[in-house]
């Protein structure tokens, strides 16, 4: 086998034998650039799959509409309705439940099932049990995620507080829906499958416990494939506006819908703005390598060339050695990738509820990693052998002159005569190659930056859980109504167990429309001197509502395309429909959600009532907390109650989790990067001085001498590279958190100094292995060899 | 050789590369005394085994049999720090291809050794010893080739060593150039008494010896003291 190979391709196995511990340099970081880019695509493109064939599958609403009783009849209006390919009525109600074993009250949304079987839009998959029986109106399904958060068995049973009554529900059988994949109760930000669950039962025992018989409250409309759902909503708003139609909305404004597809439009803006980076240094990394390695065969290719090799011959042999080079990583790069973006994506069943993930790994994601860094590396092979070639056979041959060290800085260094030699040789050698040392500084640079960025990922997730709930959300419970009360509920409220603050709560639905377009968003007001939910933006800075006018959040201005000063037209969707304007009286970068706040009082007048609330936020003694829930679960007024804790662990349990282990597996890669490139820089300057120090080992210099020359220069590179790289990580990670911002959420920047200083010690850790492993080839240098040889 | 006492005293070297059917013995039991301050050419064709002999008196390479005496010194006794503490207080190297650091000046290179030595000369004083008092501030890229070994030459005498060992110094130089290299070379052997050990193919230059040592398989094939020596500027080659 290896006797039918030239001796140019026999060269290539041995120079890449030679070479085998610097290969392995290179591939690690190869397969960091390459394995980021797969990870990614794959994971991003298998959750996009993933979503796009569960809707499709389960026949998810392009638009819903609620409203308050709507005759059963109206349907057929409805399925007539141009554009409407499809249209169910339901039931959906919100209730409280008493789980046994679960102190705290549980917040439910309650759905009904058509009595002639499955709901045949927004349809289950019915994930363990059965369906209800028709006869059986005590039974019901709960969303998977929900029993298993609360521990819920089949059979189990569940008192649940329905429109003020009492119910005694049996559960038969678990399922999931595509309206919650990502199942947010009343006021909750982030999934709490323990005290959030959804129920669905027969229809029939659903009306009349609600009060609903032979009517809907809520339409689910499919449409036409071509059909515009602004008309569609325009007339299903006309249509059921005297039956309380509160304003219908699209898809896009489906709670769920709205934070899976915002969390999937950030993770397809950071694929495209991380892994290109990290594939983009890996490249230029290699690039660099080889550049230098080729340099440093200069003799043989124009040995080659003297023997009549053509130039695409030394070309083509190069070639083959770098492509060698590169195929492992490239190999271990998919291979890792592929498995993480696996991994990772079926992670995302934490966070994102599919009854099935869709694996995807395209191989235009393979294809664009391989040919990026096969691109680069051969770019890199043939700037170096046409430099080479530039040359007669003679002159590569010839040792290179001894380079001219007689320049400007040089003569400066001359002047310092406190130097020893060796730092002498050491500056001068920075010196005269200005253009590479800073390379390889900008190497260690890119390779810090990536990890600073990465790792602080955590530091701004860190800063967002402070924001949110240490000076933002302080309520330690927060209650909601079924209806909106007069204040005098507070006072009720004081006197529960427990309770050491009350501060009231007021939402008003309302759609607000501005110059491009409108949202309904509704208005939440606020009150100056609010302790317990305080206005916070994203750089932490509390926020005081303004007197008149509303302040809007940044998503908001973006998306109505408001600034301070504008006018926004506010249609009240829910009461008495009113109609009205406010000046725009600032914008607020808020870490959660597209909200719209008006002073309490502002509102109430501009509503002509007398103030209400939606619900309260309490403070509540922690060693109380118990007895307040016992009380709130006999309150039949109070819809949903949403705990601080739980809110923590949610985010904890989920966001932060999922962004937990992105964030090591992308500093695990930038960390290989980091020791890739310091490694290779110092097998190359090793390769570059191993004459000089060979020269000096033989006029007696010790071998700790030698190596502070080697050592000295790789310290001083990766030292200048430090700033560069806190500098270039300190923009890369304040760049993504800022342009990573959805409408839902805005990553703020919390860069860390511990990060910093962590990323700096992990880097100086590399440099400080690379320089043992160096330092145990510097034992090994040839003395003899020097003596008779030339460069 | 000599009846004084000598620098080295060499008994049975011998240097075997390799094992079994593979090995090749480079060096087959050489006794050799060599006086201080002696003046000493090693000649013999390639393969003879003299520069073998050389690395090993240079405390660069290890003898598989035998014993190198160095004064009071065993070197074939000596771990690898051993070898570099006596190569570094005892012993000047001067490299057939100069091995001059390009990004020091003359007199840099020439520090580069003094700063490590223990009674060392000045370099500007070692650089006018080889004749170069006028480039002591010039790069080796601004050096003829024979500047630059002279500078090799002041750079390896500049720590005032016992002994220097030159393997083909002037190999790589037309023969006017060589002339001045050697010039240099018997200037410090006369002048500091430094025993030299200067391996050539060029048989004109054992003239300027006080004995040559001929190599030939291995084996010290002859060892004649030279009562004529002559000096570098009378040989022509």
């Amino acid at each position: 086998m290896v006797a039918a190979l030239s001796p140019l391709d026999r060269k290539v196995l041995r120079d890449l034998w030679r070479m085998r511990s610097q290969a392995f340099a290179i591939a690690l970081v190869i397969a960091a650039g390459v394995g980021m880019v797969v990870m990614s695509l794959g994971m991003m493109r298998s959750l996009e799959a993933t979503r796009d064939a569960y809707y499709d599958r389960y026949r998810f609403a392009d638009v819903f509409a609620p409203a308050k009783r709507v005759p059963q009849s109206m349907l057929a209006q409805i399925r007539h309705l141009p554009g409407v390919a499809l249209a169910e009525g339901r039931i959906s109600s919100g209730a409280t439940l008493d789980v046994p074993g679960i102190a705290e009250p549980i917040t439910a949304r309650v759905h009904s099932l058509p009595p002639h079987g499955e709901p045949r839009l927004n349809a289950l998959a019915l994930r363990s049990g059965r369906w209800p029986e028709p006869g059986r109106p005590d039974e019901v399904l709960v969303s998977e995620q929900f029993a298993k958060g609360a521990k819920i068995e089949l059979g189990d049973g569940i008192d649940a507080l329905l429109y003020g009554k009492r119910q005694h529900l049996r559960v038969v059988g678990t399922a999931l829906s595509p309206e919650y994949v990502y199942a947010l109760g009343a006021g909750q930000i982030f999934p709490d499958n323990r005290r959030f669950g959804v129920l669905w039962m027969g229809e029939e025992h659903l009306a009349a416990a609600l009060d609903l018989t032979d009517s809907y409250n809520e339409f689910l409309v499919r449409l036409q494939g071509n059909a515009s759902s602004d008309e569609v909503i325009r007339r299903l708003d006309t249509l059921l506006a005297r039956y309380g139609g509160i304003s219908a909305y699209p898809r896009s404004e489906q709670i769920s819908d709205r934070f899976v597809s915002n969390e999937l439009r950030q993770l397809r803006e950071m694929t495209g703005i991380l892994p290109p980076i990290f594939l983009g240094v890996a490249a230029f990394l290699i690039n660099m390598v080889l550049s230098r390695l080729i340099d440093a065969e200069h003799d043989v290719i124009g040995l080659l060339m003297a023997f009549g090799y053509r130039g695409n011959a030394i070309m083509l042999h190069y070639a083959k050695i770098a492509v060698a080079l590169s195929i492992p990583g490239l190999l271990l790069g998919i291979a890792l990738g592929t498995w993480l973006g696996r991994g990772i994506a079926s992670l995302y069943q934490d966070f994102f509820v599919f009854p099935f993930l869709t694996y995807r790994a395209d191989l235009d994601v393979y294809a664009i990693a391989s040919l990026v860094t096969l691109a680069v590396v051969l770019l890199g092979v043939f700037q170096s052998v046409r430099r080479v070639r530039r040359m007669t056979p003679v002159d590569a041959m010839r040792p290179p002159l001894p380079p001219d060290y007689s320049g400007g800085i040089a003569r400066l260094i001359r002047r310092l005569r406190w130097l020893d030699e060796p730092t002498r040789i050491i500056l001068r050698g920075i010196v005269r190659r200005p253009f590479r040392s800073l390379l390889g500084s900008m190497g260690v640079a890119a390779a810090l930056g990536l990890y600073i960025t990465s790792a602080g990922s955590t530091d701004n997730v860190a800063l967002m859980i402070n924001i949110l709930f240490d000076q933002s959300n302080r309520a330690d419970v927060m209650v909601t109504f079924a209806e909106p009360r007069d204040e005098r509920a507070l006072f009720e409220l004081a006197r529960a167990p427990g309770v050491w603050r009350v501060e009231p709560l007021r939402f008003v639905g309302a759609k607000l429309t501005g110059g491009r377009s409108s949202k309904s968003e509704g208005l939440t007001a606020a009150s100056p001197g609010s302790d317990l939910n305080r206005l916070v933006d994203i750089m932490g800075a509390v926020v005081e509502p303004p007197p008149r006018g509303v302040l809007i959040s940044y998503g908001l201005s973006n998306q109505l395309g408001l600034v301070a000063g504008d006018r926004i037209d506010v249609q009240i969707t829910q009461g008495r429909r009113q109609r009205f304007e406010l000046p725009v009286a600032g914008v607020i970068k808020s870490a959660v959600g597209s909200p719209a706040y008006i002073d309490s009082g502002d509102i109430a007048r501009k509503l002509g009532e007398s103030p209400l609330v939606s619900g309260a936020y309490l403070g509540v003694d922690p060693a109380r907390t118990d007895e307040l829930y016992r009380y709130l679960k006999k309150t039949p007024v109070i819809a949903g109650v949403t705990l601080r804790s739980a809110a923590i662990r949610g985010f904890d349990e989920t966001l932060a989790e999922t962004m937990g282990i992105i964030t090591l597996f992308n500093t695990g890669f930038s960390a290989l990067i980091v020791f890739g490139v310091i490694y290779n820089n110092a097998r190359i300057s090793l390769a570059e001085r191993a004459r000089d120090l060979a020269s000096l080992r033989v006029l007696g210099y010790r071998r700790s001498e030698v190596s502070y020359i080697l050592l000295g220069e790789l310290a001083l590179i990766v030292i200048a590279g430090l700033p560069l790289g806190i500098a270039f990580g300190f923009w890369l990670s304040h760049w993504l958190s800022s342009s990573m911002g959805g409408d839902l959420f805005i990553i703020p920047f919390g860069l860390a100094a511990s990060t910093i200083a962590k990323a700096v010690l992990i880097v100086l850790f590399a440099a400080l292995v690379s320089a043992l492993f160096v330092r145990r080839r510097l034992d090994r240098l040839d003395l003899v060899g020097v003596l008779k040889t030339r460069e | 050789m000599a009846s004084a006492p000598p620098l080295y005293r060499i008994e049975g070297l011998t240097k075997v590369y390799g094992e079994g059917d593979t090995a090749i013995a480079a060096l087959r039991g050489v006794d050799l005394d060599v006086p201080a301050s002696a003046m000493v050419v090693l000649l013999g064709p390639s393969g003879s085994g003299k520069s073998t002999f050389l690395n090993i008196v240079g405390g660069l390479d290890r003898a598989t049999e035998g014993h190198v005496h160095f004064e009071e010194l065993q070197l074939t006794e000596l771990d690898d720090d051993g070898l570099t503490e006596y190569r570094r207080q005892h012993v000047g190297f001067v490299f057939q291809f100069y091995n001059l650091v390009a990004s020091l000046t003359a007199r840099e290179n020439v520090a580069l050794i003094t700063e490590i030595a223990e009674n060392p000369m000045d370099p500007a004083e070692a650089l006018a010893l080889v004749g170069l008092e006028a480039r002591i501030d010039h790069f080796p890229t601004q050096l003829s080739g024979g500047e630059q070994q002279r500078v090799a030459i002041a750079r390896a005498i500049a720590k005032r060593p016992k002994v220097l060992l030159c393997d083909e110094p002037t190999g790589a130089l037309d023969s006017q150039t060589g002339v001045r290299v050697l010039e240099a070379l018997d200037q410090v052997n006369r002048e500091l008494g430094t025993t030299t050990l200067l391996i050539t193919h060029n048989v004109v230059i054992a003239e300027m010896a006080d004995h040559v040592l001929r190599f030939a398989d291995g084996r010290l094939a002859d060892s004649r003291p030279n009562p004529k020596r002559r000096k570098p500027g009378d040989m022509q080659w």
